[in-house]
């Protein structure tokens, strides 16, 4: 049997390998991008979500005010891309004009729940409808949301239980073009889910929030 | 399709081959900006730039792809998902006194923030000019939410085209009478809106 890193894609051959992937230790670590053992699945396993369908707003006017700074931070991205600074200052700044309001406490546990809706239902439902308009381009996007969205939740998941032991002697980076979230020594290879070189990657630092 | 040349001025090694092929010498300015009213779109540039610091973009960009009502409502739903988490991470981040958690709650925010983007990209928001992104500038403009820098998203309207509406295109002209600047759709009576001058008073920008 194989099993699938759902992050990289790297393929775990229960055969090649001569141990079976149950006996792996609990700690072990996909070998490229260090998602841990759970992200990874049986081959054949798949689930296409068809549960899943979207509930999105009619109008303009129902566009929460999170996304329409997410909307706009893209178009200035778009302007950018098009050489055109000055357009995409001005969609930086309608961009910052909106932002979404975290309700009452947060907690880490909060973050986790929300991070497995997102995944479970949300970009299901955008999977499913790609699919049926037969969208390469929005297949793509989902792909790597669903990636990072697992990374990104495992990480999540091993704050839980190690706590500041996780990142205290370690830098946390992110990947400025697709998202993805990596613990450890600088990036030297490719992202994982995009793959961008390494020094596409940022480092997150602490100070001021 | 017309195309004009632009210079990454990260990679111009000013070895100024640029300026010695260009006939109409748009290459050479003082702030190193191509002039692309200038530019003719012809390339020699681009094939003689030693440092590959010079690309020919297309001058006016085609329609963005046609996406799905149900791709759009979907992929709304999903980013309004993640813009929560992003605003939930960013409120962590802010009351925190763990170092760790902080910078992964900042990772978790600005990751969230791309996801998001990327996916709106796909749910139709791809070219600032598209009919999907003009309209959606309009209707904030006309009933602006608190704090909604309206004079800015006109200025973004001025400056960026439309190129999707069918059979109408706005265009830009400044009026020579009065010097007021206005867009008007292509094919509308043409005369200045303000001092009324007719259309040879009209200077298209
Ligand atoms: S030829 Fe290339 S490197 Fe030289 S000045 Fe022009 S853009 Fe810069
Ligand atoms: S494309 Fe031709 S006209 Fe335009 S800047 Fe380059 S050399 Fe000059
Ligand atoms: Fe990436």
């Amino acid at each position: 049997m194989k099993y699938i890193c759902q992050v990289c894609g790297y393929v775990y051959d229960e055969e090649a390998e001569g141990i079976p992937f149950s006996e792996l230790p609990d700690d072990w670590a996909c070998p490229m991008c260090r998602a841990p053992k759970n992200l990874f699945e049986a081959e054949e396993e798949s689930d296409d979500g068809s549960a899943a369908i979207a509930e999105g707003p009619e109008s303009f006017e129902k566009i929460p005010a999170g996304v329409l700074s997410a909307i706009f931070s893209n178009l200035a991205r778009g302007a950018e891309k098009q050489y055109r600074s000055d357009e995409a200052g001005l969609f930086r700044k309608l961009s910052a004009s909106f932002s979404a309001k975290a309700e009452g406490t947060e907690s880490i546990e909060d973050a986790s729940t929300l991070n497995s809706d997102f995944l479970e239902r949300k970009l299901k439902a955008v999977r499913n409808a790609a699919k049926n308009a037969s969208d390469r381009g929005a297949l793509r996007a989902v792909t790597w949301a669903e990636k990072v969205a697992r990374i990104v939740g495992s990480i999540i998941e091993r704050y839980m239980k190690e706590g500041e032991d996780l990142l205290r002697y370690s830098d946390v980076w992110v990947c400025s073009i697709c998202g993805f979230v990596y613990i450890g020594p600088e990036p030297t290879g490719i992202c994982p889910v995009c793959k961008v070189p390494g020094w596409k990657f940022e480092r997150i630092e602490g100070g001021d929030a | 399709m017309k195309r004009i040349a632009v210079r990454n001025l990260r990679l111009c090694t000013k070895d100024c081959l640029c300026l010695y092929v260009c006939p109409t010498g748009a290459t050479d300015t003082e702030d190193s900006i191509i002039d692309a009213s200038r530019c003719i779109g012809c390339g020699s540039c681009a094939d003689a730039c030693p440092s590959s610091a010079i690309s020919m973009v297309v001058a006016e960009y085609p329609p963005q792809q046609r996406k799905d009502k149900d791709v759009c409502d979907a992929v709304l739903d999903a980013a309004d998902c993640r813009s929560r988490l992003e605003a939930m991470a960013k409120k962590i981040a802010a009351e925190t006194e763990e170092d760790g958690l902080r910078r992964l709650m900042k990772a978790i925010a600005m990751s969230s923030r791309l996801s998001s983007e990327d996916l709106l990209r796909e749910g139709g928001y791809m070219l600032p000019q598209s009919s999907v992104s003009q309209d959606l500038i309009h209707s904030l403009i006309a009933d602006p939410p608190e704090g909604f820098p309206t004079a800015e998203a006109r200025e973004l309207l001025r400056r960026i085209p439309c190129n999707d509406r069918e059979g109408k295109k706005e265009e830009s002209y400044r009026c020579s009478v009065c010097f007021s600047e206005f867009t008007l759709d292509d094919g509308e009576e043409a005369a200045c809106p303000m001092c009324h001058a007719p259309k040879e008073k009209l200077e298209r920008l």
